[in-house]
């Protein structure tokens, strides 16, 4: 089975649920967690709200296909402990450009303990939970369910965790204002989607000219520039899938427990194995 | 003749996914003699299918017919019928037009679509480069095959990645899916770009005007390379097997869609779809972003000032537009915030947000450089030795093949690295300063005598001082001052061997000695200011060779270039290696052998064996005669010469040299082997080239205490000769043909393997001097102009003619007066220097125009193919227009590109002409011209040979000609090369005017009117013919 979460902080994440919640539970729940049984969320000054569908079970007089509505909330952070934290992130080139390659920057809990703070939740204390399904346990599946299905979303926007942790996206950008650092950050969240690229074939497509009627002997058998009278030697093999590792083991489109670029090498390996070059 | 044709021609059709197929078809014609003179043809299926499933083995028959169709080519064509390529022209012997505006004439050929088309272009290179000599691609096969292989090496470095395309749907499709997504693949490389740029320029038109259907199209060029290299790679990519494993580890990821490229099947919509497009894109954003940056950015080590010391690692920027524009991040930090502004139009308005992400990326690959960012103003970081050691030998590499740049300390760099290696050091004798009489010191398999120390760099090092840097703990120390790498296991290793091997002297042979130095571990190295590292020195760079003092056995001039390749024959000898002289044509081999001939005489007499194509051997025995007349030479040629045993061997111990041709070295091999030559010099060595020929297995039996092989080609580049040539200088040096083929033909000639090709070059290096007309030491020891005459003696058939018209002539001039006899002196005078061009000019019958009847045309034929296959221009003048014609066509018959200019040129054809043989991007060609025509007004700079086939007898008519190559406008040394035949009135009248040339008094006029001043009896001394010049 695939993970649910890929990255180290959205493991985090599930750690500290997992600490509070009963594992026939957690085991259920991470059924839930895809976006077919959620069927819609929102966040709300940090608090999410998710209508999930539960099952039927006559042994709780469930007899239609049940809605739930389902709520986690992080203990949020005072005004006090953000203005603590962010001239801390935003003071360092590590960390800002790792939140610019959309990672939580691998230090942040190290140097956030040093202020006495933490950004992920650590156990049940930092969780708020709640869930209108018949369980009397709380995390119920539902619950559970739905921090996967969060864990997974923070997997591919690490910035997700302030606003669950009570920071909106405007009082963001105004603190990351403050430093020459931040204000790169701040300009790079305002930045709209990349545009998507429609191409109109799959291919290039080359174009149709107008034939030409007439033309040189010379110049339909030989181009501009001489070819070189013989070929250049082939480069020796060099370091394997170098230009896919500049972008990281963990592309947001990966979701396999193997790493991406053990498995880009050996492919490459295989092609060119069977290309013979 | 087979010219193999081919293109990619896309699928006539509107769908979104349109593929594509190579197509290849072949040209092949006749000679005929009804206008238009040849008949053009294509393969038919049937044909096709022969050819390229029995000959080429391209598939199997079934499948290619099965797979044949048919298309249509435009060609460019005349009178409604296409005309032949270039190629197949030049094998018919045909001229098109080359410049005139051509109607494009439709044209189906049967064609067959290519399997693995990447694969299959390099073997068709390798088919029609190396195996075949009767089939050439054409161009547009040509053209392909070079961008072929550049895309392999986009295949080689990993440069592409999976990807999604997003195709926006219209029209009824709309709604609220009004789109799709298709995986596929996509280039990511700057390589890539490049050569794109420069395939666009090379791509000629007949590439694009292939098409499956009926309809004549033409496609631009750039579209039709893109997506020739697009769907080749997404080819080659689907068409890889995978193991189940595999492909089970990547089920349901992007990857795995992306192996169904292509297909209409693979097409994704929805929303999760587009959400996989989007992280898609951001992560391929992350990829490209550098290439279109407008910094790149860099990491610089600096080396620790002592062993305690941190090093520093500090990160530099440079304008990708300007390299030089280098700025250090810690400078960049302070500078005042209107400079960082200025600075954003170099490097991108979004500078500092792509530099941290630069810097996130490195520092991804490489944990290491993290450090440096803890701070709001990066700038680097300190490491210590070991980090810095892990970095230059590891994260260095990972970081240079991601895009960035590094800069590494110079004793880090190959040219700059001080190893740690075992050193030869000969020990015992010396090499005899001049190796006189006897047996040389050394040979190749003679045993070299050396202790082995132990060295650093070129510092010898103790026992002790090893054995402390083999206990120290780390990778890098400073010694003596300098940084240098220890490898302990290995240091290790080489002391114990030192242990074991050191105490004693050692015997290794000098050719295992070459090898060693050759292979690729430098591990092995030969102790300097040894005389064994001196000799290897000297091998490995000829420059290094002191001139020899003027040689007073020699009646002329050498000049420096030449003195020092003399030093090296005498070298080489005194070593006992053989090598083989590869200067470039012109450049006076001939002279350089004739001195070490002549200053190296062997006191007891032992003939040395001079084995030359019979259309030099006259030409080399005039030299020896001119340069050197006390060498005593034995023509060893015709049905006259020596063939007792006996007798032979007593005649040649009289001599100093022995000239014969290759085709008696094989008939009379039996006579030649009988006696042990002091030398055998090989001329035109490319001769021996085929090692299955009677002719080279004659030649590798002779005896002989030196060898040597003279060449004008560069025989580095074809691999098969150069084994061939190296089997008669060092037997065994190369391996086996089986060996070499396996080793180094096929990795170097086939897969283009760099590695191997270095190898070669380093093994036979030492062996082969070539100095090429381009060198700057050269140009500067040559004047701008170089004269030589070229001389050639008379075939039997050219010495009865001459004969019967010199007896008729003697007969006549007796009773003739006058204006008469004046005209009877002309009219002889032209038709002697008929005979001696070409029996058919004389006998104006048609007969063949082969070089057979005439050692001038033979030899202009070998010179011409040198000078061509350097990639140079030549001009030919001659004084008549039946010759002329004749040299056009039979020039082109051997595939030569040829311009002929006479009198009745048209002048429009007389400009095309002349602007396409001077266009430098145009092929060597070669241009005839006759003198009267072409020899005033025009500029011929492209050429830097000038042949003068016939002579005028002024030579201010000559020079004159001479300067349609010799004038401004040109920029390399011109050769002059003028034929004259030998024993006849070509070879005294020259004399005539090189005597005239001394006493400065040249009273000859503008034509050839002086010599009928002569008297009878001279005019008979003029004209007679030395009988013993004759040659078959």
């Amino acid at each position: 089975m695939a993970k649910l979460t890929r990255t180290w902080w959205g493991q985090r994440f599930i750690e500290a649920l997992e600490k509070f919640t009963e594992p026939g539970r957690l085991g259920r729940g991470r059924s839930y967690a895809n976006s077919r049984r959620i069927h819609s969320h929102s966040i709300k000054d940090g608090k999410v709200t998710a209508k999930i569908e539960g099952n039927i079970n006559p042994y709780f007089g469930v007899y239609k296909t049940p809605m739930y509505t389902t709520t986690v909330q992080l203990t949020p952070m005072s005004q006090a402990q953000w203005d603590k934290i962010i001239p801390h992130l935003a003071g360092k080139a590590s960390m800002i450009s790792q939140l610019l390659m959309n990672e939580m920057p691998a230090g942040i809990e190290e140097a956030l303990g040093d202020l006495g703070l933490h950004l992920l939740p650590a156990n049940a204390k930092d969780f708020k939970t709640q869930c209108s399904c018949p369980d009397y346990s709380n995390p119920c599946k539902h619950i559970a369910g739905l921090c996967y299905f969060l864990a997974a979303h923070l997997d591919r926007d690490p910035m997700l965790l302030f606003e669950l942790r009570g920071l909106s996206h405007q009082n963001l950008q105004q603190a990351l204002l403050k430093t020459p650092l931040g204000r790169i950050l701040a300009q790079a969240l305002t930045q709209q989607e990349l545009p998507l690229q429609p191409v109109t074939s799959y291919y290039t497509r080359p174009r149709s000219l107008n034939v030409e009627k007439k033309v040189s002997y010379r110049d339909f058998w030989a181009g501009e520039k001489r070819l070189t009278p013989t070929l250049e030697p082939l480069p020796p093999p060099g370091l394997p899938a170098i230009l896919i590792k500049k972008a990281g083991d963990s592309p947001p489109f990966w979701h396999q427990q193997q790493s991406f670029i053990g498995v880009m090498t050996e492919f490459y390996e295989r092609v060119k194995k069977h290309a013979k070059i | 003749m087979y010219i193999i044709h081919g293109t990619w021609i896309p699928k006539d059709t509107d769908d979104f996914i349109q593929s594509g197929a190579f197509y290849v078809w072949i040209e092949t014609g006749s000679v005929q003699q009804t206008a238009p003179g040849y008949r053009l043809k294509y393969l038919a299926e049937r044909e096709l299918t022969e050819v390229l499933a029995d000959e080429f083995k391209l598939a199997a028959a079934a499948y290619i017919k099965q797979h044949s169709r048919t298309c249509n080519l435009q060609l460019p064509g005349s009178g409604g019928h296409p005309l032949p390529s270039p190629e197949l022209a030049r094998w018919l012997g045909v001229t098109p037009p080359e410049d005139e505006a051509l109607a494009l004439i439709q044209h189906p050929v049967s064609a067959f679509p290519l399997l693995d088309v990447l694969q299959t272009l390099g073997n068709l290179h390798f088919l029609t480069t190396y195996l075949r000599e009767d089939t050439q691609p054409g161009q547009d096969l040509l053209f392909w095959i070079h961008h072929a292989h550049a895309l392999k090496s986009i295949v080689l470095k990993d440069q592409y990645i999976p990807a999604l395309k997003y195709r926006e749907l219209s029209g009824k499709h709309k709604g609220a899916q009004n789109f799709e997504i298709y995986p596929g693949w996509e280039i990511v490389s700057t390589e890539y770009q490049d050569q794109l740029q420069l395939a666009l320029q090379q791509m000629p038109l007949a590439c694009t005007t292939a098409s499956e259907g009926q309809q004549p199209i033409q496609y631009d060029k750039e579209g039709l390379l893109r997506h020739f290299s697009e769907c080749t790679l997404t080819q080659l990519i689907t068409q890889t097997r995978l193991p189940a494993v595999f492909e089970n580890k990547i089920r349901g990821t992007l990857l795995h869609d992306c192996l169904n490229a292509g297909q209409t099947q693979a097409v994704q919509k929805g929303a999760s779809a587009l959400e996989r497009y989007r992280q898609w894109q951001s992560w391929q954003q992350a990829l490209t972003v550098q290439y279109g940056d407008g910094f790149q950015l860099g990491f610089q080590l600096l080396d620790a000032a002592d062993e305690g010391s941190p090093w520093q690692l500090n990160f530099v920027v440079s304008a990708r537009q300007d390299p030089s524009l280098k700025l250090q991040l810690d400078d960049y930090w302070w500078l005042d915030p209107k400079a960082r502004k200025a600075l954003l139009n170099t490097f991108g308005a979004d500078f500092e947000r792509h530099l941290l992400l630069e810097l996130g990326y490195a520092a991804r690959m490489v944990p290491l450089l993290w450090r440096g960012l803890e701070t709001d103003r990066p700038t680097g970081l300190t490491l210590t030795l070991e980090e810095a050691f892990a970095f230059l030998k590891e994260e260095a590499w990972v970081l240079e093949g991601a895009g960035f740049k590094i800069i590494v300390p110079a004793w880090w760099t190959p040219e700059g690295r001080q190893r740690a290696k075992i050193r030869l050091k000969a020990s015992g004798k010396k090499i005899p300063a001049k190796a006189d009489t006897g047996r040389s010191y050394f040979s190749m398999d003679a045993l070299v005598k050396y202790r082995y120390e132990m060295a650093i760099g070129d510092q010898t090092v103790t026992p002790q001082e090893w054995q402390q840097l083999v206990d120290a703990k780390t990778p890098l120390v400073q010694f003596r001052g300098q940084w240098v790498e220890l490898e302990r296991d290995q240091m290790q290793r080489m002391l114990e061997f030192w242990q074991n091997h050191g105490q004693q002297d050692a015997e290794l042979s000098l050719g295992e000695l070459l090898q060693k130095a050759a292979s690729a571990e430098d591990e092995v190295d030969v102790s300097q200011n040894s005389v064994l590292a001196e000799m290897l020195a000297k091998l490995q760079e000829p420059a290094r060779f002191q001139p020899i003092t003027d040689p007073p056995e020699i009646h002329g001039t050498l000049r420096d270039y030449q003195k020092r390749g003399v030093a090296w024959l005498q070298f080489l000898e005194e070593i006992g290696l053989n090598g083989c002289l590869a200067d470039d044509m012109g450049l006076g081999k001939t002279l350089q052998v004739i001195t070490r001939l002549a200053t190296h005489r062997s006191q007891v007499r032992q003939p040395s064996l001079l084995v030359a194509p019979t259309s030099v051997l006259g030409n080399w025995q005039k030299e020896i005669e001119k340069f050197a007349p006390q060498l005593s030479t034995l023509i060893h040629h015709g049905s006259e010469r020596q063939q007792t045993p006996a007798d032979f061997k007593a005649l040649c111990s009289e001599r100093d040299l022995v000239i014969t041709s290759f085709t008696l070295a094989r008939k009379d091999a039996k006579l030649l082997q009988g006696i042990k030559w002091n030398r055998v010099i090989i001329d035109e060595a490319q001769n021996i080239k085929n090692p299955q020929t009677a002719q080279t297995k004659a030649i590798l039996k002779l005896k002989a205490r030196h060898r040597l092989a003279l060449t004008g080609t560069p025989v580095e580049n074809r691999l098969l000769d150069l084994w061939s040539i190296f089997n008669f200088l060092n037997p065994g040096y190369l391996g086996t043909q089986a060996q070499f083929r396996k080793q180094y033909e096929l990795p170097i000639q086939k897969d283009n393997r760099l590695e191997q090709s270095t190898v070669l070059k380093k093994l036979v290096q030492p062996f082969i001097l070539r100095r090429v007309k381009t060198d700057k030491a050269i140009i500067q020891d040559l004047p701008d102009k170089v004269e030589h005459k070229q001389y050639c003696n008379l075939t039997q058939e050219q010495a009865s003619l001459y004969e019967a018209v010199v007896r008729e002539a003697e007969r006549e001039i007796e009773e003739a007066e006058g204006i008469q006899r004046k005209g009877l002196i002309l009219s002889t005078l032209m038709r002697l220097k008929q005979i001696c061009n070409h029996p058919r000019q004389f006998l104006q019958d048609n007969s063949p125009f082969t070089a057979e009847r005439s050692h001038k045309l033979e030899r202009l034929s070998e010179m011409l193919d040198e000078v061509i296959a350097a990639g140079e221009s030549l001009l030919i003048f001659t004084q008549f227009t039946e010759i002329g014609e004749a040299l056009d066509k039979h020039l082109k018959n051997l595939h030569y590109r040829t311009y002929y200019l006479h009198g009745g040129t048209a002048r429009k054809r007389r400009e095309q002409m002349i602007g396409a043989f001077q266009d430098p991007d145009s092929e060597p060609s070669a241009f005839i011209l006759s003198l009267k025509a072409g020899g005033v007004g025009i500029t011929l700079t492209q050429a830097n040979h000038v042949f003068h086939f016939d002579r005028w007898w002024n030579p201010a008519v000559e020079d004159q000609a001479t300067d349609r190559a010799f004038r401004i406008g040109q920029t390399r040394n011109v050769f002059v090369h003028k034929f004259v035949t030998l024993g006849t009135l070509e070879e005294r009248i020259d004399q005539m005017l090189e005597d005239k040339k001394k006493v400065a008094e040249l009273v000859v006029g503008s034509d050839e009117s002086w010599l009928t001043e002569l008297d009878n009896a001279g005019f008979k001394r003029l004209i007679a013919l030395n009988r013993s010049t004759v040659l078959d």
